[in-house]
């Protein structure tokens, strides 16, 4: 719990450690909105 | 470099950051709902959209118009749903830690100092008590199970919410951010058939808790008058209010080197 003295590479070992997963299905879930988001302003032209 | 490649990185940095920016806003998202019981209910969502995107792609023209016509509705099916979430997500946004997860080391210590005094008040009374400290796996799904409180870490409460015949003695209390998040709280029971047979549920309860997440548990014994604390499945007990103090901070501290 204390922020003090917390290193950078705990930092970003933490960042790919904590919930792994999540990050690379929320990933891919990102994408595809981008990308059907696209496709819907494209044929509608909007 | 040449100048069609500079034209080409200069139009892709704005799909780029509208991804990252989707990314970052649905991982925080499914992060919010992780270890809530919506969190199955959002994975539904999620394979339908899949599946919808799917339909498109392939030109599935019926199954496509059946699921744009579902989504239409469900806006107000996800509203009912994730009702008591949104409206706990919208209180949280306002609160201080979310943006800052972690305590200042004095913030720490007199929580810690609040927790170990009751605990040993609460043992020389001989109540039982069962108090989980939240890390980095959330305790979302169980302060559910519980009565929402979210007040500071004191004595006085702890030991009031513990005592015989009030209505949350039942259950625990789950500290969450540096504060009382919920008491009566219902904690998995392990399974472990390690555990001898003096301990009771509650030491059950913090070790099924344990099991299942990162939590610290401290568990104060009525019948033994002890204070024991778990973590990592592991059972650390007979500890003084100074010893409890020490090796919690020390486990805190060890986990923040781990990872």
């Amino acid at each position: 719990m204390p922020k003090d003295n917390i290193s950078l590479s705990y930092r970003i070992m933490h960042w790919f450690t904590y919930h792994p997963w999540l990050k690379i299905i929320s990933l891919l879930l990102a994408i595809l909105v981008w990308f059907y988001v696209k496709g819907e302003i494209q044929q509608f032209n909007y | 470099m040449s100048t069609s490649a500079i034209a080409y990185l200069w139009n892709a940095w704005k799909p780029a950051l509208e991804i990252l920016i989707l990314w970052f806003v649905i991982y925080h998202i499914m992060l919010f709902f992780e270890g809530t019981r919506a969190i199955q209910v959002l994975r539904g969502i999620i394979i339908l959209l899949v599946a919808f995107f799917l339909f498109q792609k392939l030109g599935l023209g019926i199954l496509d118009w059946l699921l744009t016509k579902l989504f239409a509705i469900s806006v107000i099916a996800i509203l009912i749903i994730f009702h008591p979430e949104i409206r706990q997500g919208l209180a949280r946004l306002g609160q201080r830690h979310l943006f800052i997860t972690a305590l200042r080391e004095e913030e720490l210590d007199q929580v810690l100092k609040e927790i170990a005094a009751a605990a040993d008040a609460l043992a020389k009374n001989k109540i039982g008590a069962l108090i989980a400290i939240e890390r980095n796996d959330p305790l979302t799904a169980y302060v559910a199970s519980g009565v929402m409180i979210d007040a500071r870490v004191s004595r006085d409460l702890i030991e009031t919410v513990f005592t015989p015949n009030s209505l949350l003695h039942d259950g625990g209390i789950i500290i969450q951010n540096g504060r009382i998040a919920a008491a009566g709280c219902l904690f998995p029971l392990s399974q472990s058939q390690d555990l001898s047979r003096i301990y009771g549920t509650r030491h059950r309860a913090a070790l099924g808790l344990s099991d299942e997440t990162d939590a610290l548990a401290i568990i104060v014994s009525e019948e033994r008058q002890d204070i024991s604390l778990v973590s990592k499945g592991r059972l650390y007990k007979d500890l003084s209010p100074e010893e409890l103090v020490l090796k919690v901070k020390e486990m805190i501290k060890e986990k923040k080197k781990d990872a």
